[in-house]
């Protein structure tokens, strides 16, 4: 029963929070060829561009591939449950997503394994007691967090991970 | 005065998606989702085709500890992509068949066995529509039998 990761999306659609409790991008350990051992590593065909730089990238991509697939499975949902109705989760054969909106528009994406139930309290909570008691009534955090400022502060990231562990 | 609303399992809806991404088969069993028509169904098809792509590949699970070098280079491990979808007023059943055809099946969100249901319709799928030797692959399903057996299967008399 593990939590993979999270991401909150605010109303401008931009990414401004992002924890990640497994690393999906993680290089391989040992790539054993004919001639010898590889450790740890970027391709032995010349890169460019080094191997941290292109897990950001990866990581990066991820979050804009997620929310694309919220926002268009939010339309869906709409169109054919009517405009009340609200997509809550899905479920693949590896993983499930979960999702909460609030009011403001702020989004809460959380990836679980698939042996979790319902996480919309869960989401709940973490949007009441963590994000509005941290973030939102931070005084040094500004009202927009264009590429995430003020978000990531000691209290949030500390709250939550403590809340992530008594879960799981 | 009070109106009780009884929730009963129901199936909405089924569609057919071919390995392209195309609708070819759209049917509508009983009232509860909103009234599209056929161009907005072909959207839905071809967005959901794109969705589930994504979904495979924004899959988080890390992967499973090899227990021996593999042999030319790191396989990647095969994901499946969504296989269910709640919303507060239906649960859509996404069931991808090996030749790539994904079935929808929009039902209630207390329908249970969905997955029992979506394999029953693929099978009717076959038996009526692969075994018809009039029918064109990929293309739209205009076959009658294949129609009254899934009426009869799902439409609650």
């Amino acid at each position: 029963m593990s939590v993979y990761s999270l991401y909150i999306f605010d109303r401008h659609t931009e990414c401004i929070y992002t924890k990640r409790w497994t690393d999906r991008h993680a290089l391989p350990a040992i790539r054993s060829t004919a001639g010898g051992a590889l450790s740890n590593g970027s391709s032995s065909t010349a890169n460019d561009i080094p191997a941290a730089t292109r897990r950001a990238m990866k990581h990066s991509d991820d979050a804009k591939l997620i929310f694309g697939t919220i926002f268009s499975l939010r339309r869906m949902v709409r169109q054919l449950g009517g405009t009340d109705d609200q997509f809550l989760s899905y479920r693949t054969g590896e993983y499930k997503l979960h999702y909460f909106e609030t009011p403001t528009q702020l989004k809460l994406i959380m990836l679980t394994d698939l042996h979790v139930g319902n996480m919309r309290t869960v989401l709940y909570q973490i949007w009441a007691t963590l994000y509005v008691e941290y973030v939102v009534k931070s005084p040094l955090a500004p009202t927009e967090h264009a590429s995430g400022v003020g978000v990531a502060n000691e209290l949030f990231e500390g709250g939550l991970e403590r809340f992530i562990v008594s879960t799981m | 005065m009070h109106y009780f609303t009884i929730t009963r399992s129901v199936v909405f809806a089924l569609l057919i998606i071919n390995k392209a991404g195309g609708l070819i088969f759209n049917r509508t069993f009983a009232p509860g989702l909103q009234k599209l028509d056929s161009n907005d169904y072909l959207i839905l098809a071809g967005t959901f085709h794109g969705i589930h792509a994504i979904s495979r590949s924004i899959n988080p699970a890390p992967p499973e500890p090899q227990t021996q070098p593999p042999a030319t280079h790191p396989r990647r491990p095969i994901t499946t992509g969504i296989e269910s979808l709640e919303s507060s007023h239906f649960r859509l059943t996404c069931y991808q068949t090996a030749t790539g055809v994904k079935f929808l099946l929009f039902t209630s969100p207390e329908q249970p066995n969905t997955e029992v249901v979506v394999r029953r319709c693929y099978e009717i799928f076959g038996d009526f529509v692969m075994k018809n030797p009039f029918y064109n692959l990929e293309m739209p399903v205009r076959v009658e039998k294949f129609e009254r057996a899934l009426a009869g299967y799902l439409v609650r008399p």
